[in-house]
């Protein structure tokens, strides 16, 4: 029988009238990586943000190897062997990779009240060529270095010191296949060392990979804790959803021909530094993917066909010969974009639900000539929120509040209001549950059906090959390959063109 | 994956090169442009020294306000507390008959103290830190009026040797090394930089935000106190002015201040803060040499400020900036 490290009892937590935690009690184990599943808003992450002193307890107890734990904070928790590494950038500009590193825990290096930089950066240098990260130079700003390297400084930061428990919440979404192996070796590491993981993915394969024992969270209630290798992929979303989820949510037609008529044709772009001499054509009621590393351009390739891109060449052209060269324009000739840095660019997260899906249609909105109807946006953000099934209050509550899930509904839900005809959805499913992933699939097959054309770039290789009608592979900036939809199309096919 | 960072610490040596030599040449050329125009009472090296001098004053203030300003926070309280604390400084000095530690110390306490109730204002109300700067600015000149018996304050010929070399080097370089230090070798400083780049992260690494800000606005607030004293030592005397006409006195320190968040990417913000005070008061003196017209003073200091702080600002494509 395995030692327990970590019980949780009775866990509860509200934000106003949602419960966001509900009496949850489960063990968690020394030296296992034990995965937390659930859909979005189920829970998991305000769990784990109470353990890690991000958000206070309401009631219930953490017991920590015996002695019950409440820290107030992030270095409180440190200080009990509690980490965390999230999934968006935990780094601070205008510090170097050590101040990172030891931020809070900088003490250690003060004496009489002076700082010893040299010996901190030393330290911070040790540790980083330990884990194999040594072109990382500890004395250098963390603003010079790029998403990636900064997730790898989190990483040390988060495991330097040997903690009890850490806590893994959605990273790997952010990282490229490379970030990712490396995330995997540390957890390998932490685990062997006799520690414990929490672990938090929506990549239910990787999760069955990677963890030992799962716990599956639904609206804030535990579920059950089941053993990794007495499941598979199907028992975990039924654990999830609480029903049966087909395993075929992509698209299961084959064949279907897709319509001559060219909706928008993108010639020769370039952006400098980022994607050249880019050129295809996108059709009426297709679904063109582009799949590529993270790095490879295709990312860039989105915001270029929306306007969005600095320095761009070449032209994107709408089938009635409009140049598409800046948002404004795309957007009045019902272009739409989701990108895949969702919080910075896509939701606007201070404002409620409401404003969020009429910001792109307040012409259509008033009630005299430039005087927004209050009672119109009601009900356009309304009926919106409601067509993609928005977790929510209701339309006035601030975006913040929501879910990673929950936020890409309502960004869609904006672009459905508008009824825009060309979508380029970047990363559409990034972070988000298996159930939202379904309703998204679901959504862009009848918007295909009804005549929409879909750009969608993922990193989601089966994704991809699921949804798309034809697939671009982009390669250093280029496109590298071309694939049709077939039932014989597998990752490899894929993979083999991307590197 | 590849690092983008291969030659970080060349990168940096190379960003303070370049940022001293934008900042150097910033001297010569102000310096080459007003002597051109006037040869005859510009510029010679004891003018320099004279433009050096005054432009310690304003520095050894804003060398402390940049803890506030890279928080994000602002003060509009600066040339009240200047005011303040020189007449409580030039008061206990004189009439209590302190000497110079009642003046030093009158000055430093008094600075910190405003500091203290700005930052405590700040955190507590919750309210804008310009909004309640620019009530306490009232709140302070009415003090300063007050213990100035509505007149102004006088520091005696033999207390004021802060006002010319070296005592007003000695204190102003003083008061650079200290800030120095705070920013670079303390704590105080990481977590500055920390809470100026993202507070709620900062907080969540175990930081005290508001006792930060509160200390940042101490520390501002004390440096301001050293310029107090340099300043009435230098002038002799403080008027005590009313109706919000102390925030003149907000401006070079503030200048210097933009210049130190401009050259703050090159690593050099005290240093800048120092050279970009020099190079401000030399384009006034030029325009004192000129007989120019106060007014076109200002309008060519603010464009001179603009131009070099989006000259040394590095914004990238599709930077936001609010």
């Amino acid at each position: 029988m395995s030692e327990v490290r970590l019980q949780v009892q009775n866990l509860c937590k509200t934000f106003g009238i949602t419960k966001a935690v509900q009496n949850v009690s489960f063990n968690i184990n020394k030296g296992e990586v034990h995965a937390l599943i659930g859909e979005n808003g189920s829970g998991k992450s305000t769990l784990t943000n109470m353990l890690t002193g991000i958000y206070t307890i309401d009631s219930g107890h953490f017991i920590l190897d015996g002695k019950e734990i409440h820290p107030k904070n992030q270095v409180e928790a440190n200080n009990e062997g509690v980490s965390i590494i999230v999934q968006e950038l935990g780094t601070l500009s205008g510090l170097t990779v050590a101040e990172n590193i030891f931020l809070g825990h900088e003490d250690r290096f003060v004496k009489f009240g002076i700082k010893n930089t040299n010996a901190m950066n030393r330290e911070a240098q040790g540790l980083l060529d330990k884990y194999g990260f040594g072109r990382i130079k500890a004395s250098a700003m963390v603003d010079d270095y790029n998403f990636e390297d900064r997730k790898l400084v989190e990483i040390v930061k988060a495991t330097y010191f040997q903690p009890k428990i850490v806590v893994i919440d959605e990273t790997t979404t952010a990282l490229s296949q490379e970030g990712r192996e490396e995330l995997y070796k540390q957890m390998n590491r932490i685990r062997s060392e006799g520690n414990t993981i929490i672990f938090i993915s929506h990549d239910l394969p990787e999760v069955l990979r990677m963890s030992d024992t799962i716990t599956c969270l639904r609206d804030g209630v535990y579920i059950d804790t089941v053993k990794s290798s007495e499941i598979d992929e199907d028992g975990l979303k039924r654990l999830m959803v609480g029903r049966e989820v087909t395993g075929d949510y992509y698209r299961s037609d084959y064949g279907e021909k897709v319509s001559d008529e060219v909706v928008l044709t993108v010639d020769n772009v370039s952006v400098p530094g980022q994607i050249h001499d880019v050129s295809f054509k996108l059709h009426k009621g297709e679904i063109l993917g582009f799949g590529g590393l993270s790095e490879s351009g295709m990312h860039e390739v989105g915001k270029a066909c929306f306007g969005a891109s600095f320095d761009r060449t070449g032209s994107v052209t709408l089938a009635d010969g409009t140049h598409i060269n800046n948002i404004p324009s795309a957007i009045k000739h019902s272009m739409a974009y989701t990108s895949k840095d969702r919080d910075n660019e896509s939701v606007v997260m201070n404002q409620s639900i409401g404003d969020n899906i009429c910001l792109p249609s307040l012409d259509s909105l008033t009630s005299l000539p430039g005087v927004l109807s209050d009672r119109k946006m009601k009900d356009f953000a309304n009926t919106y929120a409601a067509e993609m099934s928005v977790k929510m209050v209701d339309t006035d509550q601030f975006v913040s509040d929501l879910s990673g899930g929950n936020k890409q509904k309502v960004v869609l839900a904006r672009w459905i209001g508008k009824d825009s005809d060309i979508l380029v959805l970047d990363s559409p499913t990034r972070g988000i549950d298996i159930k939202v992933k379904q309703d998204i699939y679901q959504l862009m097959d009848r918007m295909r059906k009804s005549g929409k054309s879909i750009i969608m770039i993922s990193e989601e290789l089966m994704e991809l090959i699921g949804m798309c009608d034809r697939i671009l592979i982009m390669k250093d900036g280029a496109i590298s390959g071309e694939l049709m939809r077939s039932p014989e199309l597998d990752e490899n096919s894929l993979i083999a063109k991307m590197v | 994956m590849g690092s983008s960072a291969s030659s970080a610490g060349n990168k940096k040596l190379s960003g303070k090169t370049l940022g001293y030599a934008v900042l150097v040449l910033l001297v010569i050329a102000s310096w080459a442009v007003f002597k051109v125009i006037t040869p005859g009472n510009f510029g010679k090296p004891l003018n320099l020294l004279s433009y050096f001098e005054a432009s310690l004053m304003v520095s050894a203030g804003a060398v402390g306000f940049f803890f506030v300003m890279v928080m994000g926070m602002f003060d509009f309280s600066i040339g009240a507390n200047i005011m303040l604390s020189s007449i409580v400084g030039a008061v206990l000095a004189s009439r209590f008959g302190l000497g110079y530690p009642g003046l030093i110390l009158g000055c430093v306490l008094t600075g910190a103290i405003v500091g203290t109730l700005n930052g405590l204002f700040y955190v507590k109300l919750h309210i804008p830190s310009m909004i309640v700067t620019t009530g306490l600015a009232l709140i302070y000149e009415a003090v300063a009026s007050y213990i100035a018996g509505g007149q102004s304050a006088t520091l005696p010929s033999d207390l004021r040797a802060f006002g010319s070399m070296p005592g007003n080097l000695i204190l102003a370089v003083i008061a650079f090394v200290v800030a120095y230090l705070l920013l670079n070798y303390t704590k105080i400083g990481t977590y500055t930089y920390a809470i100026g780049s993202d507070e709620f992260v900062a907080k969540n690494m175990g930081i005290n935000v508001n006792k930060y800000k509160v200390l940042a606005f101490i520390i501002s607030g004390a440096f301001f106190g050293v310029e107090a004293v340099l300043t009435i030592s230098y002038g002799s005397s403080m008027v005590a002015e009313t109706g919000m006409l102390s925030m003149s006195r907000n401006f070079y320190p503030t200048m210097g201040c933009f210049l130190g968040m401009a050259m703050k990417k090159y690593g050099i913000p005290i240093q800048a803060i120092i050279i970009g005070e020099f190079f401000l008061q030399i384009i006034y003196y030029g325009f004192v040499a000129l007989g120019a017209p106060t007014a076109v003073n200002d309008v060519i200091s603010g464009l001179a400020l603009l131009i070099i702080v989006t000259l040394t600002t590095k914004v990238s494509k599709g930077e936001i900036v609010k």
